[in-house]
């Protein structure tokens, strides 16, 4: 785990607990999870009232820097004991290295969730539906009784947030080779989660 | 169901008369050439100068029989039918005989070429796929993150396009299963029945 140093000076500040005490320790930590975590906040509440008389430059440093450290051991899938020499190096006493461990326990798989989901893929394709249909005529030529088949594949862009659906027409022989080759690769993956 | 004929498409059709049934059939020939190709001026003024009459009154001829036979096609009229219909020009029969069997003979490619001009979506051409592990990425290591990569060509106007797409394993199976729902309908009773009874 690599911290920089602005992150280092950040921690070493919230182990001071001249600078914050033990409830202040508490929330702050609290507050740093939740804003990462927790999509819905938008503005980070560094206004509690247990919070209230520390400098608010002093306030945002801190809250960065244990953001920070938080995201560097979610990011490594750091364990306890490489957390701990991390903290015991920024100065943290026993007391606030167990608090900060068990905090981290309680939110990692969720941190590892939102991490892995951050990251660019090709249209990621999410449903698929169909329609089935016979073809009666058409302008230009009449009594053509085909059936057809319509499927639409619905995609999500990860990026844009944009959902462009793929559709396309198919007889029923190539809706036969399609289905076909997603069951090779579907047993291709079951052989694989075998190995 | 016979095929109407106006009055002016009686007269194109009238030249037919004044040649002999070797030059039918070579404009029998020409009129499945351009329904093939596209029209082609020049053979009009070829054919105007060797029978010696005006590259005008070619072209409605073969424009005349191109329509007879288009619309026989699309209509997909019986044999009868088209017998019936060709009576009222009051050809003879060597000439009548002759176009029906233009007709048979030619019915089933117009019908293709005609197929092409409906309108169309993309359509399937095959499909190319790959197994992936993504092992790690910039915000986060050690990862285990399997993903199936997919190459999709598709058919739209001629050109062909490619989409690359990708799903998890969850998703894969459920595309399977809703696909194979979507292949037994045709199986079912209700759609038997439809297909058997619309004719």
């Amino acid at each position: 785990m690599e911290l920089s140093e602005y992150v280092q000076s950040g921690l070493q500040i919230l182990a001071d607990s001249g600078c914050f005490s033990p409830s202040a320790y508490a929330v702050l930590l609290q507050t740093a999870f939740q804003s990462l975590l927790n999509a819905q906040v938008d503005r980070v509440a560094l206004d509690h009232p247990v919070l209230k008389h520390i400098d608010p430059t002093v306030l945002k440093h801190c809250h960065a820097a244990a953001a920070a450290c938080i995201l560097e051991a979610g990011k490594h899938k750091a364990d306890k004991s490489a957390i701990s020499t991390c903290l015991e190096d920024c100065k943290f006493d026993r007391e606030r290295i167990e608090q900060f461990c068990t905090e981290y326990q309680k939110n990692k798989d969720t941190l590892e969730l939102i991490l892995g989901s951050i990251g660019r893929c090709p249209l990621h394709v999410t449903d698929v539906s169909w329609r089935l249909e016979y073809q009666i005529k058409t302008n230009q030529l009449h009594k053509t009784y085909r059936p057809a088949y319509l499927v639409t594949l619905n995609v999500e862009n990860s990026d844009s947030r944009s959902h462009p659906d793929v559709s396309f027409s198919c007889t029923m022989e190539q809706l036969q080779d399609l289905v076909g080759k997603l069951k090779d690769a579907a047993k291709s993956l079951e052989r694989a989660s075998q190995m | 169901m016979l095929l109407v004929l106006s009055e002016e498409h009686k007269e194109h059709l009238g030249f037919l008369t004044q040649v002999d049934s070797a030059v039918v059939g070579e404009f029998g020939r020409i009129a499945v050439e351009f329904l093939r190709k596209g029209t082609n001026p020049k053979i009009y003024e070829g054919a105007a100068r060797k029978l010696n009459v005006s590259s005008d009154v070619i072209q409605h001829g073969v424009e005349g029989l191109t329509y007879l036979l288009t619309e026989g096609s699309k209509l997909m009229i019986s044999e009868i039918d088209f017998q019936d219909s060709v009576l009222v020009l009051g050809f003879s029969e060597e000439l009548n005989k002759l176009l029906l069997q233009l007709y048979l003979d030619n019915r089933k490619e117009i019908r293709s070429i005609l197929g092409e001009l409906t309108p169309k979506l993309p359509s399937y051409h095959s499909l190319e796929w790959r197994l992936d592990v993504q092992l790690a990425s910039r915000s986060l290591r050690q990862q285990i993150k399997p993903a199936v990569t997919i190459k999709l060509h598709l058919d739209q106007n001629g050109d062909q396009t490619t989409k690359i797409l990708q799903t998890d394993p969850a998703t894969l199976l459920h595309l399977i299963q809703q696909l194979e729902q979507a292949l037994g309908e045709m199986k079912t009773n209700h759609c038997r029945r439809i297909v058997r009874n619309i004719k």
